[in-house]
């Protein structure tokens, strides 16, 4: 995208001179993709605090938006994840009896854990993932899960050691 | 000897597949634990596994289910959606968009909460209600509403069709809303008057201050109605003397995620102009207007219910 590339000039870059320069830039930017400014300014304060704690140099940054602009991407996308589980969790909520939904309380601290659970798992295989979830959260064997997916259950424990080793070297 | 986090992780992970295949012998159970004694980091890696099973253990497992695996749309999908409508389109439509030119050929779509205003090569001019969809080809002079609500403006002669689940409508020296609702589109005409066909070939003419109903079923007939309903396409939301209940489900399709509310304020009455642009300011106006407790589980949940009842 040209507009996300645009190169400006500052003389003595630091953090904040990069805030005040492109901030609003920045939370325009999203807001196109996000389609409402709460969010956009929610994730373009984020985008800026990722960039404090990155490693990266503010005063070497040749491009800055084209950097900020990489680093609003990722949190978009994580974004989406979140919220994409945010409303599978809803409409599994919704279909439950009423005597079997969770107090409030439950729910919003059920939903913590499961966005960190989604976060650890994500970049899993979409099999790797089913299978390794089917065994953890089913309680299932791994030759129903074999079963399941038409796979050996040597492939099985394939999966289940990838997606272990996954989480652990998050974890570690 | 001190090993990498990598090689320990990936030596637990296979150690704890074994295990659970249910293939382990008492052989593989005496070489675990010598694996597990023989560092402190494989213990450390060990007991780290256990803890990621037991989060897993104590969730609910039907919700964990439904919410973990959902359908994943994949990573590009996501990044794709992430990035919007720009990533998607030809650099030609970019470019207009920034020069800014006109539209000839463009999937448009919004997100839940936006509004996009577009103007089409023709000298016609689009707009897009929240969470909508519009497909638009001038060469055919054809625009379909796959989803949601458009508003439409041709100054000129020339007629363009907007096609809909239900029928086509047509259009020219004319302005008309048309919206899509489950199980009809509503055809709002604003100025001039425009033809409705439904899909067994009986046609209306409708006019200005006159909306018609287009359904499976066929064509109703056009009855006036409030101008205010439109209100979106300035932005603004407006209510006169309005049972709570229809306001709030109107407003819900502004707002991303989930909008609830105590049945006992459905019969109240609202009554004046809100902002679209900050949906969650119009939540705070109605409760202090009408006394409400705003329940905010999440920014996406929102609960509101009479103030006494939570006292």
């Amino acid at each position: 995208m040209n507009d996300a590339v645009s190169p400006t000039t500052t003389a003595e870059p630091s953090l904040s001179t990069l805030y005040r320069d492109h901030r609003s830039w920045l939370e325009s930017w999203l807001r196109r993709r996000l389609g409402n400014a709460w969010d956009a300014a929610d994730l373009s304060q984020d985008t800026f605090l990722r960039v404090l704690a990155s490693a990266q140099p503010v005063a070497q940054l040749q491009e800055p938006r084209a950097y900020l602009v990489t680093v609003g991407k990722r949190l978009l996308v994580n974004f989406h994840q979140r919220r994409s589980l945010e409303q599978a969790y809803l409409n599994a909520l919704a279909r439950l009896p009423d005597d079997c939904v969770p107090s409030p309380e439950q729910r919003w601290l059920l939903l913590e854990t499961l966005q960190a659970l989604d976060e650890l798992l994500d970049g899993l295989l979409p099999v790797v993932r089913r299978a390794f979830l089917w065994s953890q959260l089913e309680g299932l064997g791994y030759r129903e899960i074999a079963e399941r997916l038409k796979v050996s259950e040597r492939t099985v424990k394939r999966y289940m050691a990838q997606a272990y080793e996954h989480c652990l070297l998050v974890e570690l | 000897m001190s090993r990498t986090a990598p090689d320990v992780a990936r030596a637990a992970a296979q150690w704890l597949a074994l295990l659970e295949s249910g293939t382990a012998g008492e052989r593989d159970h005496a070489g675990l634990q010598q694996w597990r004694d023989s560092h402190p980091q494989h213990e450390q890696a060990w007991q780290k596994a256990q803890l990621l099973r037991q989060r897993f253990a104590e969730l609910p497992s039907s919700l964990a289910m439904a919410s973990l695996d959902r359908p994943q749309p994949g990573r590009r999908a996501v990044l794709k959606r992430a990035l919007g409508v720009a990533a998607l389109v030809p650099a030609a439509w970019l470019l207009s968009r920034q020069l800014p030119l006109d539209v000839w050929r463009a999937d448009l779509h919004t997100a839940t909460g936006e509004r996009k205003r577009v103007p089409l090569a023709d000298g016609s001019a689009l707009q897009l209600n929240t969470a909508s969809a519009v497909d638009v080809n001038l060469a055919q002079r054809r625009l379909t509403l796959v989803d949601g609500e458009m508003a439409l403006s041709v100054p000129g002669a020339a007629a363009l069709t907007v096609h809909t689940r239900y029928g086509q409508v047509v259009a020219s020296q004319a302005e008309v809303c048309v919206r899509q609702l489950a199980q009809a589109c509503v055809v709002s005409v604003l100025k001039g008057q425009v033809q409705v066909h439904d899909g067994a070939g009986h046609s209306a003419l409708v006019r200005g201050g006159q909306q018609i109903r287009l359904q499976a079923s066929g064509l109703g007939v056009p009855v006036p109605f409030d101008a205010l309903q439109l209100g979106w396409r300035d932005g603004v939301l407006t209510a006169q003397n309005q049972g709570l209940g229809d306001f709030l489900r109107e407003l819900d399709r502004y707002r991303p995620g989930v909008l609830r509310w105590d049945p006992s304020l459905e019969a109240l009455r609202v009554t004046g102009s809100f902002r679209l642009d900050d949906t969650d300011r119009i939540l705070s106006l109605l409760a202090t207007t009408h006394g409400l407790q705003v329940q905010w589980r999440t920014r996406y949940w929102v609960t509101l219910a009479p103030r006494k009842t939570l006292a």
